[in-house]
């Protein structure tokens, strides 16, 4: 089957998986807001320890910048990661697999894990300029960031959640082997943040997040079939 | 590859003799610390090399679904690892000669940290997979997932932020700033340690084909 109706069917299938994701999380709530509890707590120490006049004037934008994307990293790995894991606990990995393909099931949870990281970032950035006096010059540029850097780190955490969903220690493993591949991607964000902060728009760092964006997520397609075999 | 080994011995003793007997030391560095050039660079060269040769037996393993290219791939990441860290040894002797520090989170210096992660995540993620088929594909997965990354995280991530670290070969001005007894000197290096390690993993290789049919043999 190819053309428009194909195309619709690949997006409804999709968005079907993203819905489900969704229904099963507010079902029972309890991960959503775990992820949610620790954003507070990470922002609340981290406001508690530097406060809004702790760090020097010179260091703020830069300081700030990275302090934001590691409260924003770590809140996504508690959650992003339960993807794929989720299936493999509650059984149903197998009934999905018979109902849907490697890549309607990663387009799906990829959606779903970019929605939840523009939730988290929605409420966690807005806390974080009024507990730090952080000014952002260029709000624009700055959700220009938010935005690529949640896409990348959405679709990378759920292909590797597929990876890590049937091994040992997956909780630990994830973390070991989501870090080296999305450092590439945490550094030029930080850079677009602190320039964003200071009212200009970082063009190199953006065209670095939106090159690692298309190369990760062609990846992804490309190898989701091969993730997603029993 | 029985040539190969044959040459390589004179090959590498002639490099090594050279690289502290011929070329003068480099302007701008102190004392005879630019002669790291002839070890460092080929090691790092070598490093992401053979994770690019994983990823590529990787897909010929997705592909055929021979066990022979997986073991290959993880031999190659084996290797890899070791140059890596060879990398950092290096760099780091390099980096208290110049900057005073052996590590001083330097973009480039941290770049080969995080590839030594990378190799090591691949090893990990194997070693906490049972069933032999599914640890093939995982592993196989990941490198490629990984080797379309890497550039990312060895050629774009420590030319974006500012760096210590000196000019590399690959430069915006698309040139090689060395005079010719260490350009010689300096790409016959490359070639020893590609020669290196392509003797190395023939080796390794083999010797984890022949545990696997001695394995299937009982």
């Amino acid at each position: 089957m190819t053309g428009p109706r194909a195309r619709l069917g690949f997006f409804s299938r999709a968005w079907a998986v993203c819905a489900k994701d969704a229904a099963q999380e507010l079902r029972r709530r309890v991960a959503i807001a775990s992820i949610f509890f620790f954003a507070a707590t990470a922002l609340a120490l981290v406001s508690y320890a530097v406060g809004p006049f702790g760090l020097p004037p010179e260091a703020r934008s830069s300081l700030d910048a990275s302090l934001l994307w590691i409260i924003l990293f770590f809140s996504a790995a508690t959650g992003l990661p339960r993807a794929f894991v989720r299936e493999e606990e509650t059984g149903t990995g197998l009934g999905l697999r018979k109902v849907a393909s490697g890549v309607v099931v990663l387009a799906g949870k990829g959606l779903f894990n970019f929605l939840l990281f523009l939730a988290i970032a929605a409420l966690s950035v807005p806390a974080f300029a009024v507990l730090l006096e952080w000014r952002v010059a260029s709000p624009v540029a700055l959700a220009a960031v938010v935005l690529l850097g949640g896409w990348g780190l959405s679709i990378v955490s759920t292909f590797l959640s597929a990876l890590v969903a049937r091994a040992g220690q997956r909780n630990v493993l994830f973390l070991v082997v989501s870090f080296p591949l999305l450092v590439p991607l945490l550094l030029p964000a930080i850079a677009a943040t602190i320039q964003a902060s200071e009212g200009a728009v970082a063009q190199t760092p953006l065209r670095v997040l939106a090159a690692y964006d298309g190369a990760a997520t062609c990846a992804a397609y490309l190898l989701a079939a091969v993730v997603w075999e029993d | 590859m029985k040539y190969l080994k044959l040459l390589l011995l004179p090959w590498m003793a002639a490099v090594v003799a050279a690289s502290f007997l011929w070329p003068e030391p480099a302007k701008g560095f102190l004392g005879e610390s630019s002669r790291i050039v002839f070890f460092h660079v080929p090691c790092a060269w070598t490093a992401a090399l053979a994770f690019l040769v994983a990823a590529g037996y990787s897909v010929g393993w997705l592909v055929a679904r021979n066990p022979r290219f997986d073991e290959v791939a993880e031999t190659a990441v084996r290797l890899g690892l070791l140059f890596a860290v060879l990398t950092l040894l290096t760099g780091s002797l390099f980096a208290k000669i110049m900057w005073g520090s052996y590590w001083n989170w330097d973009p480039r210096e941290s770049s080969y940290l995080l590839l030594v992660f990378l190799y090591s995540a691949y090893l990990f993620l194997r070693a906490a997979v049972d069933d032999r088929e599914r640890r093939a594909r995982i592993g196989s997965a990941y490198a490629v997932f990984a080797a379309v990354l890497m550039p990312f995280l060895v050629f774009v991530a420590p030319r974006v932020t500012a760096s210590l670290h000196p000019q590399t070969v690959i430069n915006p001005q698309g040139k090689i700033l060395m005079d010719a007894p260490t350009k010689t000197v300096f790409f016959a290096a490359l070639a020893g340690f590609t020669g290196l390690f392509f003797w190395m993993l023939e080796i390794e290789s083999r010797l984890a084909r022949l545990t696997r049919e001695r394995r299937q043999t009982g």
